[in-house]
C-alpha cells in the first residue's frame, strides 16, 4: 500500500515538473517571438529611412548606391542571413552618419536625427532579442526538454549576431 | 514610439523606512515617470504612515534578516505574497519594473506571480559566490520571465552573467545633476581640504584607510584638513587618531542637500575610500556634478563611474600608502585638479535623470507587447483555483 502511494506521489510530482517545464519553455518561445517582432519592425523602419536618405540630396551618388543596395539586401534577406545583411546596412549608415556635419547643410537634419535615435533603439532591441534566443536555445538543449520533446513542433529560434561597433 | 500614458508598477524589495541606494533610485525613477505624466505605483515594504508619498503602496512591515553578509530589510511570506498578487491583479498595469528580483523579497514574488511585460533591474555587484549559483535552478525559471534586464553598472552585469547565465543592458543610476551644480564655495571649507561624506562609522565606507594615511599626508602638506560630513559618533573615531593630528580632523555632522552642494564646491578633493559593498558609486556622480575633484578606491563600481581614472583619480583599495600618494600629488598640482574636476562635471551629465530616464523608458517601450496588460501568471491561477483560494 505504502509503495502505491509513494509511486503515485512520485508520478504526480514528475507530471507537475513536466507541465511546469513545458509552460516555462512556452513562455520563452513567446518572448522570442515578441522580441523578434519588435526588432524586425525597428529594422524595417530603419531600412525605409535609409532608402529615403539615399533618394534625397543628402548623400553623394556613391553613398546613395551603397545605401540603396544594402537596404534592399537587408529587406529581402532570409531570417538566417538577416543579421549579417543588417550589419552591412549598419556599417553603411555609420559611415554616412560619421560625416553628418560635412554633408548636410541645414535641411534633413530631422531625418538623420531620427535615424540616429532608431540606431540606439535597435542596439537595445538586439541585446534583448539575443538574450531571449540564447536562453531558449540553452533550455531546449537540456536533457529533460529533449527527452520529453517539450518544445513540440516549435522551430528552434535563429541566432542573431551582436553587431560590433558597426552602428 | 509610445505617446499614451502608461500605468507602471514598480516593486522595491527593501524597506522604504530606511534610506538606501535602491530606494533612492526607485523614488527618483517614480518621480521622473510621474513628471512625464504616467501613472506610477511603487510597492514596497513600509510602515503605514502619513509620511509615505502618495505613489507608495505598503506591502507590510519589513523583516530584518542577515542576507549576504549584511542585514537586509526585506519582506516575503504568505501574507506578502497575496498582497503582491492582489496589487498586480487590481493595478491593471501596462508594465512591471522589478528591482533586484534575485533576492528573496517582493520583487521575486512579483516576478513569480506576474505575466506580461516585465523589466528587471539588477543593482548588486558581488564576487562569485557558490551560494548564488546553488540557488540558480530555483531562480532561473523566475528570472527568465523578465522581458528585459537592466544592470546598473558593468560590474553588476558581470555579476549577473557569472551567476545566472543571463545578459543585461547597462543603464546607470540617475542623479539630478542640477541640484549640485550651483553650490557656492564657502571659505571655511576651502584651502587644502579633503572632504568625506557618509556614515563614517561603517568600516566599509573606508574612513579608517583615510585616517591611516593622514600622518603621511600631513608630513608633506602641513596645513591639510579633513572634513567629515555625515551622521555618527565622532569621539570614537578620534580615539584612533594621533593626538597631534586630531585638530586636522573636523566633523560637520549630518548636512542638508544644499550644504552638500556647497561642500562639494568648496573642498579641494572629495574622497571615497570605500572598501567594497558598493553596487554603484552614485555619490561619485553627485560629487562630479558638484564640481569636485574626486579621489576614490579602485573597487569595480567606482572605477566604472570614474571611467577608470579619466574623470577622477583612483587608488588601490584599502592601501593607505597608495591613497596618500594620490592625495599629495593632486594637492600639489592645481592644474591637474582642475582638469579632473572639469572632465568630471561634463561626464556627470551622463548620469542626469533626463538622460537615464529616457534610456529606461526606451527599454519599457521595447519590452511591451502591444496592448497586453500585466496579468497573473496562468500556472499560478490554476494552482490557486485548485487550492480554492481565489
Amino acid at each position: 500500500m505504502k509503495n502505491i502511494i509513494f509511486f503515485a506521489g512520485l508520478a504526480l510530482l514528475i507530471f507537475w515538473y513536466l507541465s511546469f517545464s513545458a509552460s516555462r519553455l512556452d513562455r520563452l518561445h513567446h518572448r522570442v517571438e515578441t522580441s523578434w517582432a519588435t526588432l524586425d519592425s525597428l529594422l524595417q523602419r530603419r531600412a525605409a529611412i535609409a532608402l529615403e536618405v539615399a533618394r534625397s540630396a543628402i548623400t553623394d551618388p556613391a553613398t546613395s548606391l551603397l545605401l540603396t543596395a544594402s537596404a534592399y539586401q537587408a529587406r529581402s534577406a532570409d531570417i538566417e542571413d538577416r543579421s549579417s545583411a543588417e550589419s552591412v546596412l549598419s556599417g553603411a549608415l555609420g559611415m554616412m552618419l560619421a560625416e553628418r556635419e560635412s554633408i548636410v547643410a541645414k535641411s534633413d537634419q530631422a531625418l538623420l536625427g531620427e535615424l540616429e535615435q532608431l540606431s540606439d533603439k535597435i542596439k537595445v532591441a538586439i541585446a534583448i532579442h539575443v538574450e531571449s534566443v540564447t536562453r531558449t536555445q540553452l533550455i531546449r538543449g537540456k536533457l529533460v526538454f529533449r527527452l520529453f520533446r517539450l518544445a513540440g513542433t516549435a522551430p528552434l529560434p535563429v541566432t542573431y549576431e551582436f553587431e560590433a561597433d558597426a552602428i | 514610439m509610445i505617446d499614451r500614458k502608461l500605468r507602471i508598477g514598480i516593486v522595491c524589495p527593501y524597506s522604504w523606512d530606511y534610506p538606501g541606494g535602491v530606494q533612492n533610485h526607485v523614488r527618483d525613477l517614480a518621480e521622473f515617470l510621474i513628471n512625464n505624466g504616467h501613472h506610477v505605483e511603487v510597492l514596497a515594504p513600509a510602515t503605514e504612515s502619513d509620511d509615505l508619498p502618495s505613489y507608495v503602496v505598503s506591502a507590510g512591515r519589513a523583516i530584518s534578516i542577515p542576507y549576504n553578509g549584511a542585514v537586509a530589510r526585506i519582506l516575503f511570506g504568505v501574507v506578502a505574497n497575496s498582497r503582491v498578487r492582489s496589487w498586480i491583479h487590481e493595478g491593471n498595469f501596462d508594465l512591471l519594473h522589478l528591482h533586484e528580483p534575485a533576492i528573496p523579497s517582493l520583487s521575486l514574488l512579483a516576478c513569480w506571480a506576474g505575466e506580461g511585460a516585465m523589466v528587471g533591474t539588477f543593482h548588486a555587484a558581488a564576487k562569485y559566490q557558490k551560494a548564488i549559483v546553488a540557488i540558480g535552478p530555483i531562480l532561473e525559471p523566475v528570472i527568465e520571465k523578465l522581458s528585459a534586464r537592466i544592470a546598473v553598472s558593468e560590474s553588476a552585469r558581470l555579476t549577473l552573467t557569472a551567476h545566472l547565465e543571463t545578459d543585461a543592458i547597462v543603464i546607470p543610476n540617475g542623479i539630478y545633476a542640477d541640484n549640485y551644480r550651483d553650490g557656492s564655495p564657502r571659505q571655511e571649507w576651502q584651502g587644502n581640504t579633503i572632504g568625506f561624506l557618509g556614515r563614517f562609522e561603517e568600516d566599509r565606507k573606508g574612513l579608517p584607510v583615510l585616517l591611516n594615511a593622514l600622518p603621511i599626508i600631513s608630513r608633506f602638506i602641513p596645513d591639510i584638513r579633513v572634513l567629515i560630513a555625515g551622521p555618527g559618533d565622532s569621539e570614537e573615531v578620534l580615539e584612533n587618531v594621533d593626538p597631534q593630528l586630531r585638530n586636522r580632523v573636523e566633523f560637520l555632522g549630518k548636512i542638508s542637500e544644499e550644504d552638500k552642494a556647497d561642500f562639494l564646491a568648496s573642498v579641494s578633493l572629495y574622497i571615497a575610500p570605500n572598501t567594497g559593498g558598493e553596487s554603484f558609486g552614485i555619490i561619485l556622480a553627485e560629487a562630479m556634478a558638484g564640481g569636485a575633484t574626486v579621489v576614490a578606491s579602485d573597487i569595480p563600481a567606482f572605477a566604472d563611474v570614474l571611467g577608470n581614472g579619466q574623470y577622477g583619480s583612483l587608488f588601490e583599495s584599502e592601501n593607505y600608502e597608495s591613497l596618500a600618494k594620490v592625495v599629495i600629488d593632486l594637492l600639489r598640482d592645481q592644474a591637474k585638479r582642475e582638469d579632473l574636476a572639469n572632465a568630471g562635471a561634463t561626464h556627470a551629465q551622463r548620469f542626469d535623470w533626463s538622460q537615464v530616464g529616457e534610456e529606461i523608458f526606451e527599454v519599457y517601450e521595447l519590452a511591451m507587447v502591444s496592448g497586453q496588460k500585466v496579468s497573473l501568471s496562468s500556472e499560478n491561477r490554476s494552482w490557486t483555483r485548485l487550492l480554492g483560494r481565489d
